[in-house]
Order: C-alpha cells, then structure tokens, then sequence
C-alpha cells in the first residue's frame, strides 16, 4: 500500500514539476508569471493526439514511431507557440506592470482552451489518448509497477535532468541565466537579451508540451479542461520551490503531489478535502518560507 | 485663468450615454457598433487631449463632478425603470465595480494582488443567506463586510512576510480552498446553495415591484439599483479623500519601496494589513448585497474564475485609478452577456476582445496619473 | 395552405452550459431543442412559427439568475426549456414565479426543483435521482453483488446521487465499504483507488458525470482495480464509450424514461438528429430537451401564445406520449415516469440490460 502511495505520488510529482519548471523559466528571464502555461501542456496533448491520428492515418503502426513523431510535433508546434506567444503578448507589455502581462496570458489561455473545445472535432468530450507504451506489470502483493509508468517515470525525470544540464552547461543557459540575474549587464556583455527571451519561452513551453503528452500517456485520457488546475498547482509548485530555480520547482511539485496524496489518505471527511488540506498546507508553507523552499539568497538595497 | 466644467460635464454625459446604449441594445451589429463608438471616442479622446482637458476640468471643480455622475446615475435608473434585465446589468455592474474598488485600494495603493476577491464577495454573500430574516438588512450588510475583513485576517501574518507573486500565490490558496469548502461542507448547503431574502428597510421589502396604478409599475431592481449606485458612490468618495491624505501617501510610499518607506518611519507592515481589510470589507459589502439581488447563493458562483473576473477589471480600468473601474466593469460584466447571440462561441470572442484591449492599452483603459498636489506649479 | 408569411412568430427560450466542463450537454440539449423548432416549422399544420432564443446559465447560479431574468423579463417570450445543472435551477425557480414564465426543466435532476415550492410555473420531463438510485440499488443488489466501494463528485449532483443510492443501497441489503468525495475538476484518483483496491470491493458506484467517469474507469485499469463500474444517468453518453474504447464494456448505468431507440418517435428523432450533422452529440439528456420544446409547443398550439394559458395548458399534461415515454405530471408538475431503463456497455453501444448478452447469461460481469 505504501509503496503504491508512494510510486503514485512520484509519478504525479514529476508531470506538476514539468509544469512548474516553464513558470521558473518565464519568471526568471523576465519576472513574469504567464497564466497561459496550464492550457499549453493541454494543447500539446492535444497537438500529439492529432498527429497520431494524422500518421496512423497514413499507416504508420509501429508504436515507438508513432511516439516519436507525436512527440516531435508537440515539442515542435509548442516551442514555437511559446515564442510567438513572448514575441506578441509578454515583450510588448514590458513597460506596463506585471500584472497585465498576467492578464493578457490568462486570456490567452482562455482563448487556446475555448478553441480546442469548439474547433478540435468534439472537442468538449474527453478523448482516449493511445496507449503506445508497452503493456503488462510488476505485481507484488497489493502493488502494481507498470511498465509504461516506470517509462514515463524515467521520460519526466531525464528531461528536467537535461533541463537543468542545459541551464548550467551550455551557452545557452549561461544566456538564459545572465538575462535573469541582469539584463541590462547581460546586453552589455552582448547577450541579445530578446533572442534569449523567446528561446526561454520555446524551451518552458517545450517542456509543457512533454508535461501534456506524459500526462496523456499516462492516465490514458486528455480533455481540454486539464490546463485549467494543472497550471494553478504547476504555478504553486513553482512558488512553493521558489521561483527563479529549477531545482526549487521540482522540489516545489513533489511536496505539492506529497500534500495532496496525503491529504487524499489521512484528512478525516475522506478526500474531498484533500485539496483544502494541499491549499492550507501551502499557505502554512509560506509564512514559514516566505520567499519558497529554495530562495535565492539576497538582500535588499535600501 | 479658471477651468471650464463643461469638458468634465461632457465626459460623464458621454460616458453615461454608452452605459445606457450598451444595456439597451440587444443585437448582435448594435453591440458591436456601440463598442466601436465607444472606441473610436476613446482614440479620439487620447489624440485631441480631450481626456486630458476633462481630468483638469474635473480636478477643478471637485464637487461638481460627483453630482453630475450621481445625476446621470440616477438617470440611467429612471431610463431603465421598467427594463428588469437591464436594471439586474446595472446593479451588478455597480456591486462588481464596488468589490473591485476594494480590490483596487488593495492593489493599487497597497501592493498586495487579492486573487481571493470571489472568496471574500461570497463570506459577505453567505452571511446574507445566513443572517438574512433574523437581523435589519442594513445590518446584515454590515456584518457581511465585517466577517470578509475578520476572514482576509487569517491571512494577515502570511502576506505580511511575503510579496509579489508569493504573496498572489497566499490569496489564490485561500480562494481555491474557501471554495472547496463550501462545496464540502454540508453545514451552508453544501453544493446545492442557499436562498438568501431579499432587503428590507423600514416597511419597504425591496423584492416587491413598485405598482402606481395598473399601467406604472417600476421593476423591482429600482430600490437595488439606487442603493447599490449610492454605495458606490458613497465608496468612491471615501476613497478619493483617503487617496489625497497622509494615509493615502503613505500606502503609495509603501507600494512603491516599502524599504525606503520605512526608513522614513512609515510602518509599512500595519498599512498593508489596513488596507487588506477594508478591501475585503468592501467585497465582503458588495457580496452580501449582490446575493439579495440574485436571492441565491452557492459555491460555483464564487470560484477562481469570478477572482480573476474582479482582477481583470482593476487592470483593465487602469491599475491605480478608481475611474477606470466603472468602464472596465462594464466591459467585464454586460460585454459578455450581450455577446448571448454567439452562444458558445462568446468566451472566446470576449478573450480576444480583452487581449486586444491590452495590446493597444497597456496600462489600462485609463492609466493612473501621477500625484498632483493642488498649489503646485 | 396559408402562405408562409401569414404565421405569427412565437418566442421560446432554452437555457442551459453552452460553455465550460458540461458544456457538451448543454449543447447537445440546445440541438435538441433546435431540432425540435426546426421539425415543427416545416410542418405546415403548425399555427406559428417558432424561434428559439438560446441562452447560456454557464452552469453558474448568478449567471442563470441574468439569462432567467432576461428571458422571463422578455414579453415575447412564452414559455422556457430550462437547465441542466441543478443548483442553477434551484436559483432560477423564484425568478420565473416572480415573472410568470413557464418553463419545462429538461435536465436537472435535484429532487428539491419541484418538491421543494409549489410554484405552478415549474414542470419537470426529466425523472429525479431518487427514482434512479432505488431502481439501481435493487437492480444490482439483485445480480448477487455484495459490497460497494462509493466515489461521488462533491457537486450537487455526485452529492445527491451519493446520498440517495446509499440509503437505497442499505435497504436493499448491499454494504458499503467506503465513501469518497472528489472534486468535479480532479485528474488523479490514484490516492482513492489504491485505498479501494484494498477494500477489496466488488462493484464501484460512480456519482458524477463523463469526464470524470472516464478518468476514474481508466485510472482502475492503470491501478489494477477489478471490480464492476456503476454509473449513473450522467456518464451515459457516446463520449464515455469513445474516452476509454475496450475498457467501457460492462459499464452499468441508470436512466430514467424509457430507451428512445425502443420508442416510435424515438428512431425517427435519432434520425432527424443524425440529418441535421450538428457537431455534437445529443448525449443522455438531449431528448428529454426535445420532449420538454415539444411538450411546451403543443401547449402553445392549444392555448395561443399567452403565458397564463400556457401554463395552465402544461399543468394538465397527461400521458402524452414522446421520445422519452409516456409523460405525467404529478401534483409538482413532476413527471412521474415510472420507468427506469437499465444500461450496459456492450460492444462500444450503450445497450437495454435486457436485450444485452450480460441479461441472457452469455457474458457475465466481472467478478472477484
């Protein structure tokens, strides 16, 4: 039982950190919180389940194939979104207050979820998402592993990995980062501080786009309603962490997944409590840790 | 050389006018048409200075503009007598513009993003439906305001160790979890909601329709209407002496650089906290009086969505100016029901719409202005 | 035959979520109302042309209280087909009684919309969850099965159903092993059904709608849980069948009225509906939405287009015959259907328990 828990909760912790990882990134490079973020990893699921039935359409059977191009297209078709979407909604509002660059996400979001459930061929019904991985499970006692969540465990787990690789090892990162510590420094030391942006946007929705497919995947179901709460507890996870680092959002999502397993088994009243438990909990976590678990460390000029 | 009043006479009439165009018309192109009027006077407006000429007319005359929009308000009402939908429009335009002026002194003078306005308007519309029949209305009111700025307390120690978006992420919790709870929770109807009675001030039930003789009768949201403009307007003033004050300076001093603010002995901590709660004493006045209008409460009235609704108009109007929250409201509230012709196409249309606003007015429809002390050059 | 023109137009609203989580039975009512109009302007018998004013309640009180106010406020408009979410209705009953608006609910299912007033303006097609859950507690109790895991969406509806099929449950003998409430907009129940995999239960009932039942089904197969999955009236759709493929088969559910494709003027409106390529589906309560515009048409054709007579026209109605059986009002304008049809999944169709292999005895149910 334990271990089912226990397994469960990972599982749910690693597609949440998918999530929360786009929201640091965003918040890093440009201080902004882009709401939109929850209805992208819908759309990318979304964007794999039309390229399945494209390919399968045109008699592609093998399933690692498959994967491959639905995986490439959502990445691909996302990143793109995600740059347009910083190059159109977020750079031109620089001057305005933050806050209304979370306005105008919010609709966007708004606008992407209302489209696919008018637009995408009954879109306000849940739709079945392929089961490409392969079948069958580890069965001891009262716990079952399945295979393909072991698959899609390691999938999650690799690309955060790369992610923060990436950040700390190559130039790009170093752009990313310097844009985020300063970017009136960084364009001095000839870091193009827009080109970095709207790479930070392509990578952060890239990872939505993954987050959305392993989601699909791995509840074998994707609707166009799943952005919604998947965004606000990605958003949380990211702010519980701290924002700006990759490592706080994934530390962020697992307490967040953590909470809501646990307040799903031990809150008297059963587990319709379960998210006042997680929110409460969440709001205790930050009086403690008023700046997230893992704050970067810095003191104010006066 | 004095200032004419007729540029700010002007604007209000106008602004007047739209409101009235916008809840008569019930077609689809006539919608459209009066939102491209009131477009194109906007655009106009900015490159005349128009806009600019009205501002320092209105500041001129300071208490001849309240009485012009109270006239105009309480014309829009006698126009829309017998009009029950319209009058409903108007009522929630004006308690949702209230809520948001709570939010406003919150946000804009304060610096604390309330993501739980839907939170605190439904502890104010919950006590309603409970106390509603066992205490005076005006009471009730009260109480509801009071119970909103005691619930926004829980959350005082939380907001006062945090900023920004940490301190957003405090209020979204909070809202999510309200809403959860009332859901859950059987002791206040749980899922199915509550019927809340309607106001009642001396022998007046303002549920009944106002009957003059078999062919004049004035619809029952006249009384709502009217009590309902008053409170805002009341509000409005009251926020506007506070925005001129010492207090008003010092919870701009605290929004700007709470630092610096306290370096200079204002206690940034107490302000922020101050103006929470009258903020959400506000919503929580609006909630309870907008439940008696709709004699109905339950938990998906107050969901993250109708938080973010009261957010948007705050941005939209301009963030800092309580001007702005009228035409905002407007625009969140009635644009959306008079898109009904699109049927399931609306909220799409409305989102564009929104985005568009944005893109071409980034800080708002009309943008807070710098502080202006009279007697400067 | 009087040229076109000659018609007087008569107004009628239909309100129900257009937009958000239900919005895919929102739509498929307001097509069935549609069709209904439609049907009846293109017979020339007809008295008046009808037009169909569609509003949207968002499944939300407040906004139903607007959109109720403006149709019932509209004196061009004679009567309502009104609501699929219940707490929406309950917050409107007031309004149509202030305006005198008859409305015919065509989809909520809270007992209390009819019995809780006696408001003369409020009819209900559709049967309440009490009839359903009676008829399911026995049904299943009857096939044998012994114990019940219980998960229920904490809105109105998953609530109601929970409480009703409880009670009706404990009568009839079934024990239940554990309650859980969920959240209509929850994506993970694995925490629910690893507990419920340990209670070893051998049916689980599910008090919610599509999307969630869809979730649910799929995350037992994921988790290994092995038991019968029991729904009620509001996972019975196409798209429960089309969100899980294979693993919907042997899903049990409840409706009330009788199976439209077994009626005369079921096939036909099946057919119709299938003529017009709407983009949705009519879902379960898309009939009950044509029954209640045609039932509110006849009483217009009867009485005129007089609000008044109109209601007085609807109070009467009994055993009219449409898509969804014989319709009766009861003394709160309920319709006391008494029939209760029984579903199972079979092949990818929702099929008559009675006509299923699973009634024959040439499949059976899963059992531990």
């Amino acid at each position: 039982m334990l271990a089912q828990h226990l397994f469960n909760g990972l599982m749910l912790g690693v597609i949440y950190a998918l999530v929360a990882t786009g929201f640091t990134l965003f918040f890093g490079v440009m201080d902004v919180i882009k709401f939109s973020h929850g209805d992208v990893v819908m759309l990318g699921a979304f964007t794999a389940l039309a390229t399945y039935a494209a390919a399968s359409g045109a008699g592609i059977t093998h399933p690692a194939l498959l994967l491959a191009f639905m995986l490439a297209a959502a990445l691909g078709v996302m990143a793109l979104l995600g740059a347009l979407m910083a190059r159109v909604l977020v750079l031109p509002l620089r001057g305005a207050p933050a806050i209304n660059v979370l306005l105008i996400t919010l609709m966007a979001g708004t606008a992407i979820r209302e489209s696919v459930r008018l637009f995408y061929p009954q879109g306000s019904n849940p739709k079945p998402f392929p089961r490409l991985l392969p079948e069958g499970a580890f069965e001891a006692g009262g716990f079952t592993l399945r295979y393909d969540s072991l698959i899609l465990l390691g999938l999650g787990l690799a690309a955060i990995a790369a992610t923060g690789l990436l950040l700390e090892r190559t130039r790009l990162g170093l752009a990313i980062r310097a844009v985020a510590q300063d970017p009136e420094t960084a364009a001095v030391m000839g870091i193009p501080f827009r080109a970095t942006v709207l790479a930070t946007f392509a990578l952060g929705s890239a990872l939505a786009a993954l987050a959305g497919v392993v989601n699909g995947l791995y509840y074998s179901e994707v609707n166009f309603g799943v952005g919604l709460l998947l965004g606000a507890i990605g958003f949380s996870s990211a702010v519980v962490g701290g924002l700006g680092s990759v490592w706080g959002a994934v530390l962020g999502a697992m307490v967040f997944a953590a909470l809501q397993t646990a307040g799903a088994l031990v809150v008297p009243g059963g587990s319709a409590y379960r998210d006042v438990f997680a929110f409460g909990a969440v709001i205790a976590l930050m009086t403690w840790r008023p700046a997230g678990l893992l704050a970067e460390r810095s003191a104010e000029r006066v | 050389m004095p200032v004419a009043a007729w540029p700010a006479l002007a604007a209000v009439a106008i602004g007047a006018g739209l409101a009235a165009a916008l809840l008569l018309v019930h077609h689809k192109a006539a919608v459209l048409a009066v939102l491209a009027v009131g477009a194109a006077l906007l655009v106009v407006a900015q490159r005349t200075r128009a806009g600019e000429r009205a501002a320092a007319s209105a500041a001129a005359h300071p208490r001849l503009v309240p009485v012009a929009v109270a006239a105009c308000g309480l014309g829009l009402v006698m126009l829309l007598r017998e009009d029950n939908f319209a009058l409903l429009m108007l009522c929630t335009v004006a308690l949702q513009t209230l809520a948001a002026l709570g939010l406003h002194l919150q946000f804009g003078y304060a610096g604390v993003a309330n993501f739980a306005g839907a939170a605190f308007l439904g502890v104010g519309a919950y006590t309603a439906a409970v106390l509603g029949g066992h205490l005076p209305s005006v009471l009730v009111l009260v109480t509801g305001a009071g119970l909103a700025a005691l619930a926004g307390l829980l959350l005082a120690l939380p907001l006062l160790r945090t900023r920004g978006h940490y301190a957003a992420l405090i209020t979204i919790a909070f809202g999510l979890l309200l809403r959860t709870f009332l859901e859950v929770n059987d002791t206040l109807g749980g899922p199915q909601g509550l019927k809340v009675p309607g106001f009642t001030l001396g022998g007046l039930a303002f549920n009944d329709a106002i009957v003059f003789d078999e062919d004049t009768e004035w619809s029952f949201y006249v009384p709502y209407a009217v009590l309902a403009l008053a409170l805002l307007g009341a509000t409005h003033v009251l926020v506007r002496r506070l925005e001129r004050s010492w207090i008003g300076l010092a919870l701009d001093a605290v929004r700007v650089d709470e630092t610096a603010a306290a370096a200079f002995g204002v206690n940034g901590g107490a302000w922020k906290i101050a103006a929470f709660c009258v903020g959400n004493a506000l919503c929580g006045l609006a909630g309870a009086l907008l439940a008696m209008v709709t004699g109905f409460v339950a938990p998906p009235s107050f969901a993250f969505g109708d938080s973010l609704v009261l957010v948007s108009i705050v941005i939209l109007g301009g963030i800092g100016n309580p001007l702005g929250l009228l035409p905002a409201a407007f625009l969140v509230v009635v644009l959306p029901e008079k898109l009904q012709g699109l049927q399931e196409y609306r909220f799409l249309l409305f989102a564009v719409l929104v985005i568009l606003v944005l893109r071409l007015r980034p800080g708002g429809l009309l943008p807070r202005r710098l502080r202006r002390w009279p007697g400067l050059p | 035959m009087p040229p076109v023109g000659a018609k007087d137009t008569v107004r009628i609203a239909f309100i129900g979520p257009l937009t958000g989580g239900v919005a895919a039975n929102g739509l498929g009512g307001r097509n069935s109302a549609d069709l209904a109009v439609r049907l009846r302007n293109a017979d020339p018998k007809a008295k008046y042309t009808y037009e169909l004013m569609v509003l949207d309640d968002e499944c939300k009180p407040n906004v139903g209280v607007q959109v109720a106010t403006r149709a019932a406020s509209d004196n061009s408009v004679i009567a309502g087909v009104t609501h699929y979410c219940s707490t929406v209705a309950m917050a409107t009953v007031d309004v149509y009684k202030r305006f005198g608006l008859p409305v015919v609910v065509w989809g909520a299912v809270l007992p209390d919309i009819t019995y809780a007033n006696d408001y003369k303006e409020i009819h209900r097609v559709n049967g309440t969850m009490i009839n359903q859950n009676e008829t399911a507690a026995q049904f299943v109790t009857g096939l044998k099965f012994r114990s019940w895991a219980v998960i229920h969406d904490t809105t109105d509806y998953g609530k109601g159903h929970n409480k009703y099929f409880s009670e009706a449950l404990t009568r009839a003998g079934g024990k239940i092993l554990g309650t859980f409430g969920v959240t209509a907009d929850q994506q993970d129940f694995s925490a629910e059904l690893t507990r419920i995999k340990d209670l070893k239960p051998e049916v689980i009932y599910f008090g919610g709608t599509t999307p969630l039942g869809v979730r649910i089904r799929s995350q037992m197969d994921k988790l290994g849980v092995k038991a019968v999955f029991q729904g009620t009236s509001g996972i019975i759709s196409d798209a429960y069948i089309e969100g899980l493929g294979t693993l919907a088969e042997g899903t049990l559910a409840f409706r009330e009225g009788a199976p439209v494709e077994k009626l005369p003027g079921g096939k036909a409106f099946l057919e119709a509906y299938a003529k017009q390529k709407y983009p949705e589906d009519p879902e379960a309560y898309g009939p009950f939405a044509f029954a209640a515009t045609n039932l509110v048409m006849d009483a217009i054709e009867r009485s005129g287009p007089d609000r008044r007579k109109v209601r007085a026209e609807l109070n009467r109605t009994r055993n009219v015959d449409s898509v969804v059986g014989r319709i009766t009002f009861d003394d709160h304008r309920q319709n006391s259907v008494p029939l209760i049809t029984r579903f199972v999944v079979q092949d990818g169709r929702w099929v008559v328990w009675e006509d299923s292999d699973y009634a024959t005895g040439k499949r059976a149910l899963a059992k531990r």
